[in-house]
């Protein structure tokens, strides 16, 4: 056939892309094999080789289900004001023009603002609980995008055939756009766990690099994010390469399990055809 | 007639009311934090020395930061040359396919999306640095090997939102082209990249964004040098790294902890820059 | 203006499937060159696959499998030998959803002639000008050419698509349901058009407005469930239908 050139130059190119990507994961998973184990997953980090990932692992379990809880409520108040309730457009375009560049701002510009503030002005310690305040402020206006995309989603004729039948805005909103939008703010809100738990920027100054055996929520909380970069960059613990390639597999198998769980639910939570089986 | 707003619906109106505005004020506040810190900082050290300077010496009072913004610059940019093409030719190969596949590969892609940076750093460290080792001698960590590392890292999100824009082109266009003796390629070049150009300029900012912004997989391979750099494969800095950099170095009360707040200042100044950029192109997509 | 002389259409034993289900089968048909073909049928019977068949933009359908012969002229269409790029050149095609491009109507009809490797701004110019009075849209378009293809009304963007159309010279035409989307108006000048243009291409129209079959066509087919039922003079068709199926269906009472 004839002209295809450039189509077959862009096959090769998607080959070579999916290679990579392959390459990159079976690299990680190659060069884990010789720490993966229980004791991995459960015993502290030793410098003296070793080690583990266990305070790792519950820490970024802690840190992240803390910091989402905590945006979730903050994020989706935004989100319902500005689809539902903001009428002005100028609130809408400054709204939005904070919103865009808030999500877009590094994190580690979210970790230096939040050093400033809680660490060097409230005088909080390096610590688990600093962490989720930066967790926090990050996820913030991220959530709030996910809101708004999914509440977007809920197409107009529904709210209005629920407020022509007499219901109130809270009503229609609880009843009935809640639950079209639930789908997409599941699956979204998985995108925004799965950013906090690989985050690391943010982290290293407010939540720390080091591990406490005794957990609270004062003591430093260091991630798996931030452990792998930790012991792939300052780390002197022989096997250093191999427990950071363990590290990131953990890792990467807890993100893979979160965009998984929430893809399922956000599909069982569809609407379903029941149409077939009144027949 | 005007109906009254139930107790409830009051009450919702308030929360959802104070979250809103809330997110303006943090996303304002920040910009005030940074730029108050902008100014206590010039004030100090004065203007141009900094945002022109190339000599970076925080300990003899010099803070030129010309280095780290070449450095982010030049970062990005190869990122963005040797991603746009490998993403583009993703979505030239996927628009092609059935519906069920392209969905397939969305589903492929936004898992990738969701790739800790960190372990774009350990790739980096491992494959990246060592071959630029082997093929230049020089130490390999350098801007060439962050940028690789970039353009691996935007490249899922870079891909996935081509593909959208790709899927986008009316299928009348499409058979349209063809009907008139267009082959795949002239149909490729001439309809579908000519009408969806300004939603993959979208994308490209997007990722651009993304690039600059990244911190922690450019900083494992960049090698953190502060002077201008001199090549590709010479080792440098960008605003984000150097920042991650002296915030040890340069903690609050220490004079000069400021500049952070400048080179942060800069970065907002660039996100917001291409927020603006993105409304613009937004409106004149098709 | 076009020199070739309109290929003959001779279809033999025709028959496409899309994986299981069947599409077309057993057609087999003739007409001369310059004739108006009309196909008339109910919904699904395959007309616009027929029509797909001719230019070979059935082979965008992955599951799409064709058998039997068709020829246009001296080209084997089904042969996969064959150009499929030339063929699509001497084949114009106008579907039903208007197409015109997302560009100005300037570079819609030069969209062709480009592909082509026709670079002059002065060729270019007065081969779009030609084409557009052939598609009698030059008089309501000739000072608006950079303004974009979607500020025309919708009959005048399906003139321009029968301009971008005929500005690569083709032989056919293929007409796919061209006024289905058009107020009586402009459904009249397409019409019209159509009969100003026979003679020097071979057209292929699809179309549910029976009366528009009648009034342009010089043979009509009746397809029914990918079967040809009846071909014949357009005038004996509607006149005296040889088919029982046929006679139902003109008279309104299928269905
Ligand atoms: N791309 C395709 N894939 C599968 N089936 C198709 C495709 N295109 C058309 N069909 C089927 O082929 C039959 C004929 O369709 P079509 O040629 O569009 O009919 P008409 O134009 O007469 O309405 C229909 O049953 C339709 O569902
Ligand atoms: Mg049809």
């Amino acid at each position: 056939m004839r002209g295809i050139g450039w189509h077959r130059a862009a096959l090769a190119g998607s080959l070579l892309v999916g290679i990579m990507f392959l390459g990159i994961i079976a690299d990680l998973v190659w060069q884990s094999l010789g720490v993966l184990s229980w004791h991995f997953l459960w015993s502290p980090p030793s410098e003296m080789g070793r080690g583990g990932i266990g305070p790792e692992v519950r820490n970024t379990l802690v840190m992240v289900g803390a910091a989402s809880l905590i945006s979730l409520p903050l994020g989706l108040a935004g989100a319902v004001f500005r689809v539902e309730y903001s009428g002005a457009p100028l609130f809408v375009k400054v709204f939005d023009r904070v919103r865009f560049t808030f999500l877009s701002l590094p994190t580690i510009v979210v970790g230096l603002l939040v050093y400033q503030w809680v660490i060097v002005g409230l005088g909080w310690p390096l610590s688990i609980r600093s962490g989720i305040v930066a967790l926090v402020v990050m996820n913030w206006p991220f959530v709030v995008n996910v809101g708004i995309e999914a509440l977007e989603g809920v197409p107009d004729t529904c709210r209005e055939g629920s407020l022509a039948l007499g219901a109130t805005r809270s009503q229609t909103l609880r009843r009935i756009v809640f639950p079209t939008a639930l789908p997409a703010l599941v699956a979204g809100l998985g995108a925004a766990t799965a950013r906090l738990l690989g985050e690391s920027a943010a982290l290293i100054f407010t939540a720390g690099m080091n591990v406490a055996v005794h957990w609270s929520w004062g003591m430093p909380g260091e991630t798996l994010a931030v452990h792998l970069w930790y012991l792939r960059t300052e780390s002197l613990a022989p096997y250093a390469n191999a427990e950071a390639a363990g590290t990131g597999v953990v890792l990467l198998a807890v993100v893979a399990l979160v965009l998984y769980l929430t893809q399922k639910i956000a599909h069982w939570l569809k609407p379903r055809d029941y149409s077939r089986k009144s027949a | 007639m005007k109906r009254q707003m139930g107790m409830g619906d009051q009450c919702l109106y308030r929360v959802v009311w104070v979250g809103a505005f809330s997110l303006v004020v943090l996303g304002i506040a920040i910009f005030a934090i940074l730029f108050w810190g902008t100014a206590k900082f010039v004030l100090a050290h004065g203007l141009n020395q900094s945002l022109l300077g190339l000599i970076y010496e925080p300990t003899q009072g010099r803070f030129g930061l010309l280095p780290f913004m070449a450095g982010s610059l030049v970062v990005s940019g190869i990122a963005l040359a040797v991603a746009i093409p490998l993403a583009l030719s993703l979505a030239v190969t996927v628009v092609d396919m059935t519906p069920r596949r392209t969905e397939t590969v969305r589903q492929i892609l936004s898992g990738l999306v969701a790739i800790p940076s960190v372990v774009f750093g350990w790739w980096g460290l491992s494959v990246v640095v060592p071959a630029i080792r082997w093929i230049s001698g020089h130490s390999g960590f350098s801007l060439l090997a962050a940028g690789l590392v970039l353009a691996v890292m935007i490249l899922p999100t870079l891909s996935l939102l081509s593909i959208n824009a790709l899927t986008r082109v009316r299928v009348q266009w499409v058979e349209g082209s063809l009907a008139l003796g267009a082959t795949p390629d002239q149909t490729m070049g001439r309809l579908i990249l000519a009408v969806s150009r300004f939603p993959l300029l979208e994308a490209s900012i997007i990722a651009l964004g993304r690039a600059l912004g990244e911190t922690m997989a450019v900083q494992m391979v960049i090698g953190g040098r502060v002077l201008l750099p001199h090549g590709l494969v010479s080792p440098g800095a960008t605003l984000t790294t150097q920042i991650l950099t002296d915030m040890s170095l340069l903690p609050p009360g220490v004079s000069g902890h400021h500049v952070l707040d400048f080179m942060a200042l800069l970065l907002l100044a660039a996100m917001y820059g291409m927020v603006v950029l993105l409304e613009r192109t937004r409106r004149m997509s098709p | 203006m076009n020199t070739k002389p309109a290929p003959d259409l001779v279809v033999q034993n025709l028959s496409v499937h899309y994986g299981e289900q069947v599409a077309l089968k057993d057609v087999t048909l003739q007409i001369e060159g310059g004739q108006i073909l009309a196909l008339i049928g109910p919904s699904g019977c395959g007309k616009s696959t027929f029509l797909r068949v001719l230019n070979r933009l059935v082979d965008r359908s992955a599951e799409a499998h064709c058998t039997g012969e068709v020829f246009l002229g001296d080209t084997r269409v089904l042969d996969p030998k064959t150009d499929v790029v030339a063929l699509r050149r001497a084949v114009g095609m106008v579907f039903q959803q208007p197409s015109a491009f997302p560009f100005s109507v300037f570079d819609n009809v030069a969209y062709g002639p480009r592909l082509q490797g026709v670079r002059s701004a002065s060729r270019l110019r007065s081969l779009v000008e030609s084409s557009l009075k052939q598609a009698a849209l030059w008089d309501e378009v000739r000072g608006k050419l950079r303004r974009p293809a979607a500020s025309l009304s919708g009959g005048q963007q399906q003139r321009l698509c029968i301009a971008r159309a005929l500005a690569v010279s083709p032989e056919v035409l293929l007409l796919d349901e061209p006024t289905a989307a058009l107020d009586p108006l402009s459904t009249a000048k397409i019409e019209e058009l159509i009969l100003a243009l026979r003679g020097d291409y071979t057209f292929v129209l699809v179309t549910h407005n029976l009366q528009q079959a009648a009034r342009v066509s010089d043979v009509t087919a009746f397809f029914r469930q990918g079967r040809l039922i009846e071909i014949a003079p357009t005038r004996d068709m509607f006149t005296a239908p040889k088919c029982e199926e046929t006679e139902e269906f003109l008279t309104g009472r299928y269905e």
